[in-house]
């Protein structure tokens, strides 16, 4: 196989480390999963690595293309593994950490606590200084308090420092002065600014930003070094690439002096995948929908862009019924993809309450012991017992024959502790089990769609996950999407999105503007040295000119309001020069545009505009963009034969439309090529996942060898 | 493809039940968001200080999505009343599709003033089958004092009174009432955007009903609204078969009541028989010519939060969770208030109800039960023309304080409590937008009541006015009666209220309105919690991480909790600390 290049992406997850080999010539994909390990992910990684490689026969000189996804920032975090970090803030305002919202996380639990700071008070220093909200100087920066501040840091052994001022959004003067004084006394020290990291007003979330960063600036430059250390050893040399939390990528220089960018790397790369997988089909908008072990992930895709949030938070999972309580998390003000997790996995437990409610979720049995039906001693049925117990999942052939799963113990756990305390049987409690957590799910694709003004009929679904294809033909019915997109390998699928997406760096600066008063002038050279410096990063990261795009965006309001919503501006509108991103005409006009478009989002997002209230602009946004050549994906022809080659017989499988078991066709994944079509009630086997097909429904296979499912009879 | 359910409500399905119930409350969720993303005032789009719920058309609270504690029975006890009294006045069923009812009379059992309220009916098929309704707690609603806060004699004093009139006719804006409203308030542009932003919730409320309702039919979501009131009052009711069962009293006092020196006097009687719990405030001193007094409706959102919190906190609230609860309260105290008293101070009365119902039950649960809290809502208001804009401001917020001692943990540190669950407004956002600079917002040391288990630290903030003379008011208390420390625990510090005009500060008391002048700066410190369990039983380790963090000083750890600490180093030193612990055994 030599000559031909490969793109290699490994992604760690919590259980499973899955990497993809893709050659470039061809097209060919081979996947490899191995076990993750949790205490040193880099051997995971190295495993998968070699695991791809010897089984595809590639040498590792022929990778040309390397991306990796994460969780390694997140773990160290929620693990509370981060080596000592210290906070510098203003004078006054060293206690921002521990008051942090000054909210309890649940309301009625006289047993709560408050989020733990990541910086111990006594490592939380304030330096004398002060700006006010427009970036002027209102006390000069004592630098001897730095310089003191700075003995003391190295009194402690600290080795990574978090700066936040009041108002280092409006102007860095004193947060960079700061920096180059520390720096002066420990040349050593690791130095996060929020004025570089995130340099938005409202200061807690700009400090819990940065201080995030701080903390897991050397626990990730450490875990990168070694990686490519290892990478070094195995004979690869191409650039290590990671995915970040927005769906791009960066090199791993980059990564480990911003890591803040990367906190959600790994599920962001679902998103880009489904992304990926529905344009070749030419579906722009979308939702992702991905079932896993212990929870279900939904994200948007619109316009062939994945929806972003500048309100996440670290370590807090998203929970329904739980209204607008927050502060359960650490929160960054990074862009994430957009993604609603619910407790809704095939490991998900089913039990009867108090007051003899039937519940599923979010409590799981994980993978040890799992559900009853692995056999390893769990005894709580969960959402695959009874999938299982309907006849959905082929109990000889879950992970390809791998594990035998065992029927009757999970007929058992259900009716013991679901069927028979609310009177009924194993198969209506099974049955009542899947629907509370389809009704779960829709909860999700509902907070993803509906909630913020996007209409689910005008949207695709992709599915994956190994439960994810089992469960969507349901939730499309229900939520009326009209089309269903199961890719190849449900169970890899997620890492494809490492290979399929570009480099991508954030810029943002908050400057409150009225819009009528906007200089537009000032805005432009905003825009300009924002893109300024989204250039050199690029450059340093080996992207040619050619292949670099600057999108611009501002976040506005309504004069008052606090939540802004965002509206990119159109290159259309700006570019009157040549496209070289540097002579871009921002007038006026477009500003006007922009307003306009804004009470139409306005509108879509919460149902009301007010064209005639007085709109602000606030932040003003710039995405760079280095583009990376996308790999070729496998055709698959079609064979000649029909479709009853791929036939393997039937079973009865139970279909909550019907009431009852229906005679079921079962189909071998393997074996469906392009241009075959199964028509519901069918049930399609491969390897790492099982589609459910329902009747009145119909099941194509595409070139890709992708199943478009949609309303329709037998061919 | 949308498929009709077709299935019969003979018998319940209990998974239909579990889908049916979390759509219902996700419908008003969606309402909180939208309130919250469009509103215009901190308070409400920052702070929170607003909920939702949907109300069946018999009057019955069946979901809510609510930010606030202090709102979860306000909304499902105004609805029924106000519907009612309309339709008295003008006829049966006179209420129509696109109509909205505003409301935030005390008198009629809203809350205080600023809470106003909006009620829209919901109709399907012509039918009416519910209402949306938000309650969002306005910047300002006119009366003595920017933000509306302040202490007057009687309500006339505290702002605009909304019976309940037309907001919405027919789906069109009343304009002649929204002027009527805003020319009797200071904050034209944040209440008018609130108001706005309380119209889309309620919108987009009905449309999820609706959607529901085309679903599932009227009368298959009428059955399952009934059983789901079934099913919170039977787990109720089975939580309370568990809880101990006899009469257990407490009583305590709030500093003043604003207008004279006197404490007001609380207290109350818990009674649990093993299927209902019933709440007697008799003894309660009578209402007051002041602002410290509650409606019936907030004291019995009091003791239903207290409950609640008491219970398995999954079960649902509706209307089935209020039947069990029994609340005796003598009209014409201060706990159930009569025209024309003030109310403005209604929710500090509630808060510190709390307080005193979980002493009541510290004896007989040990372990379910916090000390003494912050104790009280706290609030802060100030506003006057802005001299950059020319324009009236007005600002509210809320500030934090210590939680209490439990028995396996320390209370947390400056954070809201009870009923009231308010953020805080970020620094530079409040900056930004206000002529106001704020030098500290810290936690402080020394305040928490010393235990086994430590109460939380109150928490300072110091504002300075710039370029203008602002009025500014507290409406807060425990200045006087700090937050009990329980079963051997210390008291809390108690909060203070300060004016530092010309170098010299002057204590303000926990209820005042001053006229500030440029350069003058209130500094507050609230209230730490009360400790848990007996000071010098606490881990010596612990209260060295405390010293370590100056969090507690050294003599502190010293004089309440002997611990001595080694000077010059970070080490507990046993010898002394014995010695001394073994003098405060004694």
């Amino acid at each position: 196989m030599t000559g031909n290049q490969f793109h290699l992406g490994i992604d760690v997850g919590g259980t499973f480390t899955d990497a993809v080999l893709i050659c470039e010539e061809t097209g060919r994909i081979d996947t490899a999963k191995v076990p993750s390990t949790p205490a040193d992910p880099s051997i995971g990684f190295m495993a998968a690595l070699e695991r791809a490689l010897e089984g595809s026969a590639v040498d590792p000189g022929a990778i040309a293309h390397l991306v990796h996804g994460t969780t390694v920032a997140t773990n160290s975090l929620i693990e509370g593994k981060t080596p000592r970090t210290a906070f510098v803030t203003t004078e006054g305002f060293g206690d921002m950490l521990e008051i942090a919202r000054q909210v309890r996380p649940s309301l009625y639990d006289v047993h709560f606590e408050k989020l733990r700071p990541l910086v111990p008070r006594d490592l939380c220093y304030e330096v004398p200084e002060r700006l006010d909200a427009a970036g002027d100087v209102l006390r000069p920066l004592d630098e001897d308090a730095v310089r003191e501040i700075a003995a003391a840091l190295r009194a402690r052994e600290v080795r990574s420092v978090a700066v936040c001022l009041l108002h280092g959004y409006a102007n860095p003067v004193h947060e960079e002065r700061v920096a180059e004084i520390l720096r002066e006394e420990d040349p050593g020290l690791l130095i996060s600014l929020s004025s570089s990291v995130c340099p938005e007003f409202r200061e807690y979330f700009r400090a819990s930003t940065c201080v995030i960063n701080a903390c897991i600036v050397p626990v990730v430059a450490r875990y990168l070094a070694g990686i490519e250390d290892g990478l070094g050893r195995a004979g690869l040399d191409a650039e290590l690439l990671v995915m970040q939390s927005n769906g791009g990528v960066l090199t791993a220089e980059q990564a480990a002096s911003k890591p803040v960018f990367m906190v959600e790397s790994g599920p962001a790369a679902g998103v880009v995948s489904a992304n990926f997988i529905a344009g070749q089909l030419g579906h722009a908008d979308l939702i992702s929908f991905d079932m896993g072990g212990t929870t279900a992930k939904a994200g948007l895709v619109l316009d062939g862009r994945p929806r972003v949030t500048k309100e996440y938070e670290v370590g807090a999972q998203a929970q329904p019924g739980q209204g607008m309580t927050r502060a359960a998390g650490y929160p960054i003000r990074t862009p994430v993809i957009d993604l609603v997790e619910v407790g809704a996995g095939g490991g998900s437990l089913a039990w009867v309450d108090a007051g003899g409610g039937l519940r599923v979720g979010p409590r799981s049995a994980g993978a040890d012991p799992g559900p009853i039906c692995y056999g390893k001693g769990g005894t709580e049925p969960t959402i695959t017992d009874a999938n299982l117990v309907l006849g959905r999942l082929n109990p000889d052939y879950f992970l390809g024959g791998e594990m035998a799963l065992d029927v009757d113990a999970a007929a058992a756990g259900i009716r013991e502790r679901c069927a028979e305390p609310l009177g009924l049987d194993p198969v209506e409690a099974a049955n009542g089990i899947i629907e509370i957590a389809n009704a779960t799910m829709i909860n999700a694709l509902r907070l993803v769609t509906v909630r913020r003004g996007n209409d689910p009929r005008e949207l695709t679904m992709v599915a994956f996950g190994g439960a994810g294809p089992l469960h969507a033909n349901r939730l499309c019915m229900e939520m009326q999407i009209p089309t269903l997109v199961v890719p190849p390998s449900p169970g890899t699928a997620s890492a494809l999105g490492l290979l399929v997406t570009d480099l991508r760096h954030e810029f943002s600066r908050t400057r409150v503007t009225a819009a009528d008063e906007a200089d537009a002038a000032r805005i432009r050279s905003l825009f300009e040295t924002m893109e300024e410096e989204g250039r050199r990063t690029l450059r340093r990261e080996g992207a040619a000119p050619e292949d670099m795009e600057f999108r611009r965006g501002i976040e506005m309001r309504y004069a008052g309001q606090s939540s802004e919503v965002p509206v990119a501006l159109p290159r259309e509108g700006l570019d009157d020069g040549p496209d070289d991103g540097s002579d871009r005409k921002l007038d006026t006009a477009t500003l006007a545009d922009a307003v306009r478009r804004f009470h139409v989002e306005h509108e879509r997002a919460y149902g009301h505009g007010y064209p005639e209230q007085p709109v602000e602009l606030v932040n003003f946004t710039v995405t760079a963009i280095g583009r990376i050549a996308r790999p070729r994906l496998p055709r698959i022809d079609s064979n000649g034969k029909g479709v009853s080659d791929a036939r393997r017989g039937t079973r009865r499988v139970f279909f909550a439309d019907a009431g009852d078991f229906v005679e079921t066709a079962i189909y071998d994944r393997a074996r469906l090529r392009a241009g075959h079509a199964v028509a519901g009630p069918a049930v399609i086997e491969e390897v790492d996942s099982t589609t459910l097909v329902h009747a009145g429904y119909r099941a194509t296979v595409d070139e890709f060898g992708n199943l478009l499912i949609a309303p329709g009879d037998a061919a | 493809m949308p498929q009709r359910e077709s299935r019969t409500v003979s018998s319940v399905d209990p998974v239909l039940f579990e889908v049916i119930r979390n759509a219902l409350v996700e419908a008003t969720e969606e309402m909180s968001v939208t309130l919250q993303r469009t509103a215009y005032s901190t308070n409400i789009k920052t702070r929170l200080d607003y909920s939702c719920a949907f109300v069946d058309a018999n009057g019955r609270m069946i979901a809510q999505a609510f930010c606030q504690p202090a709102h979860l029975v306000t909304i499902g006890r105004l609805v029924p009343r106000a519907v009612a009294e309309y339709e008295a006045e003008h006829g049966q069923g006179t209420l129509g599709p696109g109509d909205g009812l505003l409301v935030n009379d005390p008198h009629r059992q809203a809350s205080h003033l600023n809470d106003v309220f909006l009620i829209t009916p919901f109709f399907h098929e012509g039918e009416l089958t519910g209402y949306v309704a938000n309650c969002c707690h306005h910047v300002d609603v006119g009366g003595g004092a920017p933000a509306s806060i302040g202490a007057f004699r009687e309500i006339y004093q505290e702002g605009i009174i909304l019976p309940v009139v037309k907001l919405f006719d027919g789906g069109d804006l009343v304009d002649d009432v929204l002027k009527l409203m805003l020319a009797n308030v200071r904050a034209k542009k944040e209440v008018a955007g609130d108001l706005r932003a309380q119209h889309a919730a309620n919108e987009i409320g009905l449309r999820r009903l609706s959607a529901l309702w085309e679903r599932y039919g009227a009368e298959m979501l009428g059955s399952y609204m009934e059983r789901m009131i079934e099913y919170s009052e039977r787990r109720l009711r089975a939580e309370l078969a568990e809880l101990p069962r006899g009469e257990f009293a407490a009583e305590g006092c709030l500093d003043d009541d604003g207008i004279t020196g006197e404490p007001v006097h609380l207290k109350v009687r818990i009674r649990f028989d093993g299927s209902t719990a019933r709440f007697d405030f008799t003894g309660t001193d009578p209402q007051r010519a002041a602002p410290m007094n509650c409606n019936l409706t907030q004291c019995f959102t009091a003791c239903v939060y207290v409950l609640k919190c008491l219970v398995d906190p999954d079960i649902p609230l509706n209307e089935g969770f209020y039947r069990p609860i029994e609340v005796v309260a003598p009209e014409g105290s201060a706990v159930n208030v009569r025209p024309p008293a003030g109310v403005v101070g209604g929710w500090e009365v509630a808060m510190r109800l709390c307080d005193i119902m979980f002493r009541a039950l510290a004896g007989p649960m040990p372990e379910r039960v916090p000390a003494g809290t912050k104790g009280m809502i706290c609030h802060v208001g100030f506003g006057g023309e802005d001299p950059g804009t020319g324009e009236y401001y007005c600002f509210l917020e809320t500030l934090a304080g210590g939680y209490g001692g439990r028995h396996d943990a320390d209370g947390p540190d400056a954070v809201q409590t009870h009923i009231q669950n308010t953020q805080n407004a970020p620094i530079e956002e409040t900056e930004l937008n206000y002529p106001v600079r704020i030098h500290e917002y810290s936690l402080v040391p020394d305040s928490e009541g010393a235990g086994r288990r430590r109460g939380g630290l109150a928490l300072c903030r110091e504002y300075e006015f710039v370029g203008h003379e602002p009025t500014f008011t507290t409406l807060a208390d425990r200045a006087r009666f700090p937050a009990h420390g329980l079963h051997g625990g210390g008291d809390g510090k108690v909060a203070s209220y300060r004016l530092i005009s010309g170098g010299e500060a002057r204590d303000l008391g926990s209820k005042a309105t001053v006229q500030l002048a440029t350069g003058d700066r209130v500094r507050i410190e609230t209230a730490g919690g009360g400790g848990f369990g007996p000071a010098h039983e606490r881990d010596p380790d612990a209260v060295l991480r405390d010293v370590r963090e100056g969090k507690i000083s050294r003599a502190r750890a010293r004089a309440a909790y002997g611990v001595a600490i080694q000077p010059g180093e970070w080490t507990v030193d046993l010898a002394e600390t014995r010695r001394l612990r073994r003098a405060q055994g004694r």
